[in-house]
């Protein structure tokens, strides 16, 4: 509630509910002021009914930015200090003072704001059960951004135990809009209590603003329109009060930032960059300068998708494709951020076809159709670092306790054995392992109870607690001194000695590695941006359903749609060479050139699903005749390129694109031991095999560094039915092969009338495709000039 | 198991490479191994990380077809015969080389040997240096710029990446260089370092069922 405003109705809906003992979940855009409609729902009842509530913590307030904390604590500081009540309001994570921290646990505020991580730090902490005996109701900020990851598992766990402590508690949850609210509210109030739904009429006005580049391209190419546009981005920053410019990866916003000082160096000092490998002195820095609109411009990666509102901030621009509806509109929803204006976004493609995805956007923001956010099951990594977290503390019974975690949505279907199985884990060291005498790392009293009583098992646990898994990070210091950030160590490892790389949109030659730490100095000219692991976003289906349906109709489009308009030369050029897919059409393109010979399959299901689809099609091809493939996708198609022809026709083509077998051809094509050796690593981390944190720099604690990678094979060559293995197995079919979305996907192309091209060079849909594989393969230089040569071969015909 | 041998010529002395990390000197009669990280698993557990020991089981019996293989007298241990200290496994160890009580134990200290007198007295070592020389061979943990002559050293845990035309496989291996060969780890728990490579070496990388020259 803005001071002196009224309040909205969903705001009095929810103090109402909540004084009638209800929990729920509140559905409301950003800016709206969703944090003081549970906030002050606590505050209303407490006034009406001053002697239910006793002395100490009475509500926890889950938020999962660190960086949020502070600010949420200081707004509602601020509307109880204007009520005139005596309470505090304290935050606590892993930015806290350690002498607050130790303030606190003598006398807990009466609201505590928290991460999911701090809450279950919390609950490792001896004899923790007195905070909370006094509190009425847990909040959970920002659901939707927690739900569907492992930390969400973190959330639902913490609050059963709450909930097992004091069982009047009610939970409330804070949420903007998803495809899947009612699952959503069921993850996190499982339990049988009274509960409703709030959803605020209020809509956020969004205006969507496509940029043009002057001209369009017949052959589009992912990345180098962006020197073109920077021009036209400059005017959009200067006539607006305050931009954030946000782009997909850490190494593009390193680009942009560039890119904007070369096309205006008047810009320099006015504008900043931020992402998480920023130093977090410096991205609180630029958070406040934001805020305090001192910075024209931030240019930015999904790390400002959360977190404060900053109001000076009128205008957006996402660079490139923004992946799917809910983070396009999240991103839309930072600038014009008080209740009744207008939220500003530009879209600025990297390559020309990204404007169909525009018109797509635009078509499902009018419909406000919202992708879901599937919630985890039985993510038994997150549930063994819980039990040891419990064991830590207080120590457990695990009959009492599997009562209590069958509750718990993630772990509904969790099986008696399984659960056996993790108790054995964490008391024996599992069924494979027999009883070793040195394995106690939870030991079981006389009476039953479950404890942790080697104080290093303790610290190293709670060292280690977290659901977020990093690839090892290396920090990056001017040899002269001053910190500047952190890069993944894959990144330096590629790098080689005179080498320079961008980081904080400062070129850097590395001086020496040492410590975990790279030392640079400053330096000039042309430079590697650092690549990341992490980032690569594939489109969501509904927005590739949406695609789809644009570019059926995209040769005749309608007089609102700028886009395609625009793009029709290309879209000309596409239906005069080869042909324009029709939403009941499946694309596919042979193209033969000096190269080799092309397959170019268009399903727009997104990069992951295209990965598992090309090794697939490449299976079935390779059962036709022998033959090898290279791979390449993006979000639109993949291609198979081979060295021989392929032996594929009108006739053999509806076999290869079957439905019948399909799992079983997966499985047959992809290596799913080495996918599912890639996703134990986290799994690994976070159930306590692989240690990351270590105190101090002891010699004795670097004797317990081991990969992932070695762990998983010792346990795959003799232990191969181990939960945590079978983990990572079905982690591979869910996230990775994206069944779901994969069968989908395959009925549709059923249903569809398959439409085969043949052409001698490549197409408009195809070009970026192809670039994009070459990207992966050769270094940058060599890259232009390969591209200028396809190009001419193109022009040539 | 199968062992594959490749005889490689040193200083006119003739080596034989295997399959299964480890190198032979015929001449001396001598077995010599690298990085045997004995008691990592039971480091492990101690740390309240569950690993079974099989690992290890399966590293000694390896070692053991080895010597039915060769008769060797003796063995050189070219460092890190220990990962950290007294612990089971070392017990199974000692329990294990009883067996063997006429081949001479050479241990090269690496950088994981930190050895009590307690410990050095039960791993019953016949030998016990920082460096070990044979002929005009050296036999140290890790590599000495300053040293002149010719090297066998372990330490690295030397491993290659091998880039197919749709992905990569990581193997380990044995690196020859004009002045050094470094030795692969013998443990399997161990992981193999693709960087820290000799320059200007040829490798020998080798599988379950060949040896290759690269």
């Amino acid at each position: 509630m803005e001071k002196g405003n009224s309040p909205f109705k969903f705001q009095i809906d929810t103090w109402q509910k909540f004084g009638n003992g209800y929990s729920g979940m509140v559905v409301a855009p950003t800016g709206f002021g969703k944090t003081f409609s549970v906030f002050l729902a606590l505050i209303s009842d407490f006034l009406t009914y001053p002697d239910k509530y006793k002395k100490g913590l009475k509500m926890i307030w889950i938020t999962p930015l660190r960086s949020l904390s502070k600010d949420i604590a200081k707004a509602m500081q601020e509307a109880i200090d204007e009520i005139g009540l005596d309470w505090a309001v304290g935050v606590r994570n892993g930015d806290t003072d350690p002498k607050v921290r130790q303030q606190q646990v003598k006398n807990m505020p009466e609201i505590l704001v928290v991460t999911p991580e701090s809450l279950h730090l919390l609950l490792a902490q001896k004899n923790h059960q007195r905070f909370f005996t006094n509190m009425h109701c847990v909040a959970v900020d920002e659901w939707h951004e927690l739900l569907g990851s492992k930390r969400g598992v973190m959330v639902e766990l913490g609050i059963s135990q709450l909930f097992h402590y004091v069982p009047k508690l009610k939970i409330w949850g804070i949420t903007a809009t998803i495809g899947n609210l009612d699952e959503a509210q069921d993850v996190l109030i499982p339990y049988d209590i009274k509960k409703t739904k709030i959803t605020a009429k209020e809509l956020k006005k969004i205006d969507i603003i496509s940029v043009f580049p002057d001209e369009v391209e017949l052959l589009p190419w992912a990345g180098h329109l962006g020197q073109k546009l920077a021009d036209k981005v400059v005017p959009i920053i200067l006539e607006s009060k305050s931009t954030i410019v946000f782009t997909n990866t850490r190494s593009q916003s390193e680009m942009w930032y560039q890119l904007l000082l070369n096309a205006y160096p008047d810009f320099a000092g006015q504008i900043a960059i931020h992402h998480s490998s920023i130093d977090a002195h410096l991205r609180i820095w630029i958070e406040e300068n934001l805020s305090s609109g001192k910075l024209k411009a931030v240019v930015s990666t999904s790390s400002l998708d959360l977190g404060i509102d900053f109001k000076p901030v009128d205008t957006v621009i996402q660079i490139g494709s923004a992946k799917g509806v809910a983070r396009f509109l999240q991103r839309a929803g930072r600038s014009g951020h008080s209740p009744f204006e207008t939220s500003k976004i530009f879209c600025v493609p990297t390559h020309s076809l990204e404007l169909i995805e525009v018109a797509a956007l635009k078509e499902a923001v009018r419909q406000k159709v919202i992708e879901p956010r599937e919630p985890l099951v039985l993510c038994f990594d997150v549930l063994v670092q819980f039990l040891m977290t419990l064991a830590v503390g207080d120590g457990f019974f695990p009959d009492e306790v599997y009562e209590r975690i069958k509750k718990v949505y993630t772990f509904q279907e969790i099986r008696d054995e399984e659960w056996k199985a993790m108790i054995d884990f964490l008391t024996i060291g599992g069924s494979a392992l027999k009883n070793y005498e040195e394995y106690h790392k939870v030991v079981v009293m006389e009476d039953g109870l479950h404890k942790v009583t080697s104080r290093k098992i303790a610290m190293l646990h709670r060292m280690n607690m977290g659901a977020i898994v990093s690839d090892a990070m290396l920090k990056v210091k001017f040899i002269s001194g001053g910190y500047i950030g952190m890069v993944e160590e894959y990144f330096i490892s590629k790098l080689k000695k005179e080498e320079k790389f961008i980081l904080a949109g400062r070129v850097l030659e590395v001086a020496m590695v040492k410590d975990m730490t790279v030392f640079v100095r400053l330096s000039k000219g042309k430079a590697f941006a650092p690549s990341y692991l992490g980032g690569r976003l594939p489109l969501s289906s509904n927005l590739g359903h949406f695609l789809r349906e644009k570019l059926s109709g995209a040769l005749n489009p309608k007089a609102s749609e700028k886009e395609l308009k625009f793009l029709h030369p290309l879209l000309a050029n596409q239906e005069e060479r080869s042909h324009i897919p029709k939403e009941d059409e499946f694309l596919v393109e042979m193209i033969k050139n000096r190269e080799g010979y092309h397959l170019f399959m268009y399903p727009f299901e997104g990069r992951l699903v295209h990965e598992v689809m090309a090794a697939l099609i490449a299976y079935r091809i390779s059962k036709l005749a022998p033959i090898s493939f290279s791979m390449a996708m993006n979000d639109y198609g993949f291609e198979l390129f081979s060295d021989k022809e392929i032996p594929l026709n009108k006739d053999n083509l509806a076999k290869i694109l079957t439905r019948d077998n399909l799992m079983v051809d997966v499985i047959s094509s992809i290596n799913s031991a080495e996918m599912a050796r890639r996703k134990f690593r986290d799994i690994a981390v976070i159930s306590g095999m692989v240690v990351q944190n270590f105190p101090g720099q002891q010699r004795s604690n670097k004797a317990l560094q081991s990969s992932a990678g070695l762990i998983f094979k010792v346990l795959e060559d003799y232990d191969p039915n181990h939960f945590l293995v079978r983990q990572a197995y079905t982690e591979v079919f869910n996230m990775q092969l994206q069944e779901q979305r994969l069968v989908e996907a395959f009925k549709r192309i059923e249903k569809s009338k398959i439409i085969l091209k043949f052409a001698n060079t490549f197409t408009p849909l195809s070009f970026p495709i192809k670039v994009d594989s070459l990207r992966q393969t050769l270094s940058s230089e060599g890259l232009d000039a390969r591209i200028q040569k396809l190009i001419q071969q193109a022009k040539r015909k | 198991m199968k062992i594959v041998t490749k005889n490689i010529n040193i200083q006119d002395h003739v080596f034989t490479l295997t399959n299964q990390r480890a190198l032979f000197w015929k001449k001396e009669k001598a077995l010599i191994l690298s990085d045997l990280h004995i008691g990592k698993t039971a480091h492990f557990r101690k740390n309240g990380i569950a690993l079974s020991n099989q690992i290890f089981e399966s590293d000694l019996q390896r070692l053991s077809v080895l010597i039915e293989y060769f008769q060797p007298e003796k063995f050189v241990i070219v460092g890190d015969l220990l990962h950290a200290g007294d612990n089971s496994d070392v017990d199974k160890f000692c329990e294990w080389k009883n067996q063997f009580p006429d081949i001479e134990f050479h241990l090269v200290e690496g950088n994981h040997d930190r050895i009590s007198k307690k410990l050095e007295a039960k791993l019953c070592l016949n030998f016990k240096l920082t460096e070990l020389e044979i002929d005009d061979i050296t036999f140290v943990h890790d590599f000495e710029k300053s040293n002149p002559k010719f090297q066998i050293t372990g330490h690295i845990h030397p491993g290659i990446v091998l880039n197919s035309f749709v992905k990569k496989i990581k193997l380990p291996c044995f690196a020859l260089s004009d002045n050094q060969l470094l030795l692969p780890a013998f443990s399997e728990f161990t992981g193999l370092d693709t960087r820290n490579l000799p320059k200007k070496a040829r490798f020998y990388v080798f599988t379950d069922a060949e040896i290759y020259e690269i």
